[in-house]
């Protein structure tokens, strides 16, 4: 027998298909860190899910906040109070904090936080609990997603401009660098992208110019000595997408870590390849998931879990998964069990942590592979050409680019190009067990503990050192103006039980806010069918009988950002023959009404998607109402719209209501007409 | 009273659903609208609503900022004269194919809600050639009766200068900062109309000092010998930069005209 440490003997032989760790005795891997993006209600209720899925084998904890935190608002505001709890855990100061992460050591866990323009503002808090609990700062480990460039394109929680906003990723970077070493200040995101229908070749591009971006911010800033720069390099970390095009997405993430690993050499210098890893995190495709036929979205998602865990080269570090009800409402306990079991099978039960990477020199791969990152360094240069990715941001390039794409994808859905089984084949089926418990696997948010929320907020505020308070945030302001790091002041506002809408108020009085291009101007589909043109005859025919043309106002109304949806109609009106006024997410319902009214407008039609519709379609339809104008403008409701919920909508004035399952937007267009036929037929001009 | 009646005394108190209303019937080109249009006219004499306000035209480059730029004046100017009610009209290009539109320019443009001295009306050009629809010229009319500055955008750059020219007291053509190696600004034509020149975006610098030298060596090109050259302001929509100064032009201008008697246009 031999073994590795006889002398004079031959290496043993290594065999390619078996793993060694350094010392070269055989070994597996260790798996991805499982994660599920969890939070809702208030954060005592969160506090018990996150226990609970600890208890339940998963290894890393992912914070989802309602919208307001998000948008900086505390849950008192007027714009806040719809969303409060809906869509994730709403923190609005230290003490929340405190209770979101009750029983759970920090310095122990990993916790990515999904937050962004208020991304400095969690950190500080989360520091502040550290503090006061006396656990080691040091040890904190994980993630504040703070990555604004998509926010801008994609996922709509922004507050400040590109300027004041880069300036904010810039700070926490050059903080944590000393003082959080272990913590990601930042992660570019190309999940959020792909959500909103970027093709493989623009995710890459887009997330690399965005890294590059906030790279060269940190370097032109001077504050990182140009010795340690490498380390902030080392630090960035990524979070992408992996859609159902499974092969063509483990392709991607090779490109990824290829491309990165170019970036940072020749760009940046980095000489230790460590520092050049692609580090990354996924959430699996969830815009793919379909309302229609739900069970099948189980299987999607296995699907989309390989793409990123086969090819041990581009594997992720950690992984999220949606659940199969992603269409219909936020996901239940049980449903995001299921989900995790899928990983840890996939994990413990399979063979696939005991091999080296199993596509090393498939000519198919490296071709696949090669040809993205050929598309993708063309438009990377494209984006430099234009002054680099805020100058793109700005001038609405990159968005239009996105609304572009989706439009054509779902063009494609609508011809049937692109298959989506249950949604355009194969779409008649056995009604699925899954909906018919008592819940009818549907989530519900128990809107009592939005009193609760707002009861804590008050106590603090009753409770806290005024005095204290406004020392801290007048230190924020005097930072922010004067150029000063901003982090620790923001921990002191954590400190003095600052509240989150006080910490972004300040900043909004020095940045200003911003809104970004919408990217609907001049875009079309791709559809010209029978059903279409019949559409547009309607229109002309209106166009005669009325002396104008249709006009539609397409509203965002409230603090949601999901955009697609509202962008597929505005996009499909126009090329259906509607005058369409679309000014982007996050309006208020007064500005939507006023819109209506100055544009004469024959419908309005919201577009909600965080589960606000019944709040916010009623303060649409009461202040048209106080306008004069109630019974002559029509108001129509799209988005996740539970079957439920449809009865109190209509019973409020909403004509018509549309759901993920109206895909076919000729009928969508059709339906629009009828409403506004019937409203012209009914009262005068 | 007459519907007709209602929409009138409505408009006139800058209540805006009658007066958006008001609006559509001049919108409406058809040949039979054209009886009631006369009718809302008399209805507007009958109730002292002549014609009063000065009117701007703002045209340019695609993207240059006449939106935003629009937005920020009337919002200024209803801040600077407290009585001053601003309406702005503005035109965006419709589909050849669809005949539909995105109205794009509202979205650059935000009043504050329920302000009745501020409205702002999309327009669509409706497969019109030039910057302009077939309405704008009926809703021009119908505005200048009830505000005392009407503001149009029309749609880029083309031959829009010239049928502006027609419409308003002031042409303004904006035009932004160019790039490097961009010498030339334009052809000849279009630098004849407007009566004076906006660079806007001089917010972003080195870019923008250049370009003013272009212009003006660009202007003394298309005009040579004009006794008084045009002006050219420098402004910043984001900063607010020049902004004032637009607005004095516009003012100064106004009493111009005001003390020479309306002319017909
Ligand atoms: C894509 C997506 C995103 C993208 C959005 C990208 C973008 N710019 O739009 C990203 C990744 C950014 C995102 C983020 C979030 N998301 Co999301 N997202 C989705 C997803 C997967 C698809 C939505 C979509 O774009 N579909 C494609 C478009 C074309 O379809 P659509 O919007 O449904 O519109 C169609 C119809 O509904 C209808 N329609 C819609 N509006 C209108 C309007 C009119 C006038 C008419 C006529 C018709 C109409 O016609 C359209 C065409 O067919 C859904 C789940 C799902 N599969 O539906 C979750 C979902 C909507 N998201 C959800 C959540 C919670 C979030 C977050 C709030 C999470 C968090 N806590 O941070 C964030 C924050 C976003 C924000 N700022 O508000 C929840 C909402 C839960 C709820 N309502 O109870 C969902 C349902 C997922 C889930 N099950 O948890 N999301
Ligand atoms: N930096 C800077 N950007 C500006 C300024 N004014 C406008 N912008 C930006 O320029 C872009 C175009 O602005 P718009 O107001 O839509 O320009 P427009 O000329 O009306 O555009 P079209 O009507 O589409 O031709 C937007 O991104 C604005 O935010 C300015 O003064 N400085
Ligand atoms: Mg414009």
């Amino acid at each position: 027998m031999t073994s590795p440490t006889d002398p004079g003997q031959a290496p043993p032989q290594r065999l390619p298909h078996r793993l060694y760790d350094a010392d070269g005795n055989p070994t597996t891997d260790r798996p991805w860190i499982f994660r599920t993006y969890a939070g809702h209600s208030s954060a005592a209720a969160s506090n018990a899910l996150y226990r609970k899925n600890l208890a339940a084998g998963q290894t890393g904890l992912s914070v989802a906040f309602d919208l307001p935190t998000q948008t900086g608002y505390s849950s008192d505001h007027p714009l806040a109070l719809p969303e409060v709890g809906k869509v994730g855990v709403p923190i609005n100061t230290i003490d929340d904090m405190h209770q979101l992460f009750e029983g759970i050591p920090l310095a122990e866990m990993n916790t990515s936080m999904t937050i962004n323009a208020t991304a400095m503002w969690l950190l500080a808090l989360y520091i502040g609990v550290a503090r006061e609990r006396g656990e080691d700062v040091r040890k904190l480990q994980g993630t504040t997603q703070n990555d604004i460039i998509k926010e801008y394109l994609a996922r709509g929680t922004y507050i400040f401009p590109p300027e004041a906003s880069l300036r904010l990723i810039a700070e926490m970077y050059e903080y944590c660098l000393d003082n959080l070493p272990k913590w990601n200040a930042s992660n570019i995101c190309s999940y959020h992208l792909q959500e909103a229908g970027a093709t493989p070749a623009q995710e890459l591009a887009f997330a690399l110019a965005n890294a590059i971006g906030v790279l060269d911010t940190i370097r032109e800033r001077g504050a990182v000595p140009p010795e340690r720069f490498p380390d902030v390099v080392g630090r960035i970390s990524f979070f992408v997408n992996s859609g159902i095009r499974f092969i063509e997405e483990m392709c991607k993430m090779r490109a990824f870590v290829e491309l990165w690993d170019e970036i940072t050499r020749d760009r940046y210098g980095v000489q230790d390849p460590k520092q050049r890893l692609f580090r990354y995190g996924v959430q699996v495709n969830s815009l793919g998931l379909t309302e229609q036929q739900p069970e099948n979205n189980a299987w999607r998602i296995l699907i989309e879990a390989l793409g990123v865990t086969l090819s041990r080269k581009a594997r992720c570090r950690a992984l999220q998964l949606p659940a199969w009800n992603e269409a219909l409402s936020l996901p239940r306990p049980w449903d995001q069990q299921w989900s995790l079991r899928l990983q840890q099978i996939l994990a413990y039960e399979t063979d696939l942590l005991e091999y080296p990477d199993i596509f090393d020199g498939s000519v198919v791969i490296e071709s696949k592979t090669e040809e993205l990152k050929r598309q993708a360094r063309e438009e990377i240069a494209r984006i430099e050409a234009m002054g680099g990715i805020r100058a793109a941001v700005e001038s609405g390039y990159l968005k239009s680019q996105l609304v572009r794409s989706m439009s054509e994808r779902v063009s494609k859905i609508n011809s049937g190009e692109l298959v989506i089984v249950g949604v355009n084949r194969w779409t008649e089926g056995l009604p699925s067990p899954l909906l018919t418990g008592e819940d009818g696997g549907i989530f519900k948010v128990d809107e009592a503990e939005t009193r609760r929320t707002l009861e804590a907020l008050a106590a603090v505020k009753a409770n806290r050192d005024p005095a204290r308070v406004q020392a801290a945030l007048a230190a924020l302001e005097e930072a922010a103006r004067t150029g000063k790091n901003m982090m620790e002041p923001s921990i002191e506002c954590a400190l003095a039980r600052v509240t989150t809408g006080e910490w972004a108020d300040t900043l909004r009085r020095v940045f200003g806010e911003y809104r970004p291009p919408t990217g609907v101007e001049g875009q079309r589909l791709y559809v010209d069918s029978d059903r279409v043109a019949e559409v547009r005859r309607r229109a002309e025919e209106f166009v005669r009988r009325t002396g104008h043309r249709p006009r539609i106002v397409v509203g965002k109304p409230g603090l949601d950002g999901h955009s697609n949806g509202a962008e597929v109609i505005a996009v499909a009106a126009r090329h259906c023959g509607f005058d369409v006024v679309y000014s982007g997410i996050r309006l208020t319902p007064e500005e939507i009404v006023q819109s209506a009214i100055e544009e004469a407008a024959d419908v309005i039609g919201l577009s909600i998607l965080s589960g606000s519709h019944l709040d916010l379609t009623r303060q649409v339809i009461e202040g048209l109402r106080a306008a004069g104008a109630g019974d002559a403008i029509p108001v129509i409701v799209g988005g996740i719209i539970p079957k439920d919920d449809h009865e109190a909508l209509r019973a409020l004035g909403a004509r018509q209501i549309f759901t993920p399952a109206d895909f076919d937007l000729a009928d969508v267009m059709s339906r629009i007409m009828d409403v506004v036929e019937a409203q012209a037929g009914a009262g005068a001009r | 009273m007459s519907e007709l009646d209602q929409l009138v005394e409505g408009a006139i108190a800058l209540d805006k659903w009658p007066l958006a209303r008001l609006v559509r019937l001049f919108e409406d080109t058809r040949p039979g609208a054209v009886a009631e249009k006369a009718a809302a006219i008399a209805a507007l004499e009958a109730h002292g609503a002549a014609p009063r306000a000065m009117v701007a035209g703002f045209t340019g480059t695609p993207g240059s900022g006449k939106s935003t730029l629009v937005g920020q004046l009337a919002a200024r100017l209803a801040a600077r004269e407290a009585a001053a009610a601003v309406a702005v009209l503005a035109i965006d290009p419709s589909s050849h194919r669809s005949g539909g539109s995105i109205l794009g320019d509202r979205t650059r443009v935000h009043f504050p809600v329920g302000e009745r001295r501020l409205f702002f009306r999309s327009q669509p050009s409706d497969r019109e050639l030039g910057g302009m629809g077939r309405a704008t010229y009926p809703v021009v009319r119908l505005l200048e009766r009830l505000f005392d500055y009407v503001f149009v955008e029309t749609v880029g750059i083309g031959q829009s200068e010239v049928e502006i020219e027609r419409l308003a007291d002031r042409v303004y053509l904006v035009l932004q900062p160019l790039g490097g190696d961009q010498v030339q600004f334009m052809k000849a034509g279009i630098m004849e109309v407007p009566h004076a020149f906006i660079l806007n975006k001089c917010d972003v610098g080195a870019a923008a000092r250049r370009s003013y030298h272009a212009l003006r060596a660009s202007i003394d090109f298309a005009r040579p010998g004009e006794a008084a050259p045009p002006p050219i302001f420098r402004t910043s929509a984001i900063s607010g930069e020049g902004l004032d100064d637009v607005l004095d032009d516009l003012a100064a201008h106004r009493s111009v005209r005001d003390a020479a008697g309306r002319q017909a246009r």
